[in-house]
């Protein structure tokens, strides 16, 4: 391939003009407008901003209040999945081109190679695995996302974890570790993965730059060349952080389907397990399963990986349980899990539809005691 | 099987409408002016578990490779291509309320939107018709797919 991509840089970005800059490049992609080679943008955000997906409910996924406290920009992501903290520590991947005629499974997929050729410089052996994710083994070190604009432009993210205050992400995002206090930072450290642990030296997003940039030039044989906006580029993202990014319509919105989690608990020979589940209608977004282990089953981190943007129905639940479940997991069958995590759906989905809104606390950690119940929320 | 589905693969494959190829949409005509989408059973399985359904309102005016909706599915955010112009005149509102009806019934209870047509005479030449064109494009679809690895078997 003869073309050079241009090749973005910035450091300290705030979440409404970050985003709204990824955004602006999407317009000299759109079909109509000359070819031209993508461009690939590496960027930190200031420490910290909180940017939920497209489509989430931005009081269910963040704390404001601990936001506001502690200074956290929050905003909303143009792709879709999960709650992200963005800071100094994770790299920002923003590649954007015309959009391939490939699906978007494959490309996102091809598109994160750079990346993956960039941890290898590293000695870090990642590999694209759960739905949308890169991983080392089982841990999760890039979340990934594609957003295709109705113009046939395309925009490839990715968050690069170099470090991540795995603390203060549990106090700003809700997820279901967040108060489970030293065992919710054990759950996620048991998840997740960073440069800096991979490698035993502290990384940060910059220092990460030159490697990645590296990565892409290495994954699709290319030359990459530092470049500058263009005035329009400059003027249409001041224009979309203003119209779009930090209006209140763009940030609070709310859809018909959006996230609500459950939980539930289950007996097992080798302790208590909880399972927590965020869902969408549906769709099973995240599933945490937290015990009392000393190792994080390999088993149950392949179930959680499976259960991923899988529907809420029993017998798909049944199948993936018997692909990922083999033998007798911790000593029990896998029916006891499967019943769990449909009974945690099940909670979720009731929550979603008697109050769209979610008060603080109330939703990971329900407080009514069922009658009798062995599997009872605490 | 009726007689308007012909078994492509593991797929049972409406014939009696038509197809806009390149997002995997069927349009069906249901009066003179009006036709009904959804999404072909290809296009729901390559695009992942679909989480999010969001259509333009209803009054919305749409003119053929716009926008008129979006997705959120497995793997990206996009949008929902309108494969002929027309006014957004009625919403599937089982399939926003959940996406799920789209994969379990994508040619019955899972349409997305009905659409006022303006230009459907001259916009049909862009659309798949018939099962002499249909199937041999959806059995060209499945076999790309499978080689591309997007679909499991």
């Amino acid at each position: 391939m003869s073309e050079t991509w241009r090749l973005l840089a910035d450091d300290g970005v705030g979440a409404a003009d970050g985003l709204a800059l990824d955004e602006a490049l999407m317009a000299g992609y759109a079909r109509g407008s000359p070819a031209r080679p993508p461009t690939l943008r590496l960027y930190t955000y200031r420490s910290h901003c909180a940017l939920i997906g497209r489509y989430q409910h931005l009081e269910a996924e963040v704390d404001l209040e601990a936001c506001r406290q502690t200074g956290t920009e929050v905003n909303r992501r143009p792709t879709g999945g999960g709650a992200i903290l963005m800071g100094e520590g994770q790299l920002g991947v923003a590649l954007v081109m015309r959009a391939p005629a490939e699906h978007p499974q494959e490309l996102l997929q091809r598109l994160s190679q750079g990346i993956v050729a960039g941890l290898r410089r590293l000695g870090i052996h990642a590999a694209f695995g759960g739905k949308n994710d890169l991983q080392v083994g089982t841990r999760k070190i890039a979340g990934l996302g594609i957003y295709l604009d109705g113009r046939g432009a395309l925009l490839f993210h990715a968050s690069l974890l170099a470090d991540l205050d795995i603390p203060f992400m549990l106090r700003v995002l809700r997820i279901p570790a967040a108060k489970l206090g030293d065992k919710g930072v054990e759950a996620v450290a048991q998840r997740v993965t960073t440069v800096t642990e991979q490698t035993s030296a502290r990384w940060t997003g910059p220092a990460l730059r030159t490697v990645v940039a590296e990565g892409y030039g290495e994954a699709f044989g290319i030359p990459l060349e530092p470049g500058e906006l263009e005035p329009s580029e400059r003027e249409r993202a001041a224009r979309l952080e203003r119209e779009k990014y930090q209006t209140a319509d763009w940030v609070n919105q709310l859809r018909p389907q959006h996230d609500a989690t459950g939980s539930a608990l289950v007996k097992t020979p080798a302790g208590l397990l909880r399972v927590y589940l965020s869902v969408t209608g549906s769709t099973i977004k995240n599933v945490l399963i937290v015990g009392d282990f000393n190792d994080y089953p390999e088993e149950l981190a392949r179930f959680e990986a499976r259960l991923r943007w899988a529907r809420l129905d029993e017998n798909e639940l049944r199948r993936i349980a018997s692909r990922t479940l083999s033998g007798t997991p911790l000593g029990m069958s896998a029916e006891p899990l499967v019943r769990a995590v449909l009974e945690a759906g099940e909670r979720a989905r009731t929550r979603q539809q008697a109050a769209p809104v979610r008060h603080v606390g109330s939703c990971y950690f329900p407080e009514v005691n069922h009658a009798g119940g062995s599997r009872g929320a605490p | 099987m009726s007689a308007s589905t012909v078994r492509v693969g593991r797929y049972e494959l409406a014939v009696d409408r038509l197809y806009d190829p390149e997002h995997h949409l069927w349009v069906l005509p249901v009066s003179d002016t009006r036709v009904r989408l959804g999404f072909d059973p290809l296009g729901v399985e390559v695009n992942g578990t679909l989480a999010q359904l969001v259509l333009a309102p209803v009054g919305t005016v749409v003119r053929r490779g716009e926008p008129f909706g979006s997705l959120e599915a497995a793997k990206f955010v996009g949008p929902l291509v309108a494969p002929v112009s027309g006014r957004v005149v009625a919403h599937n509102p089982l399939a926003v309320g959940d996406p799920a009806q789209v994969e379990q019934d994508p040619f019955g209870a899972g349409w997305l939107v009905e659409l006022e047509v303006t230009a459907f005479p001259a916009e049909r030449a862009y659309l798949l018709e018939g099962a002499e064109r249909i199937v041999p494009w959806f059995r060209g679809r499945v076999e790309a797919y499978r080689r591309q690895g997007v679909l499991a078997e």
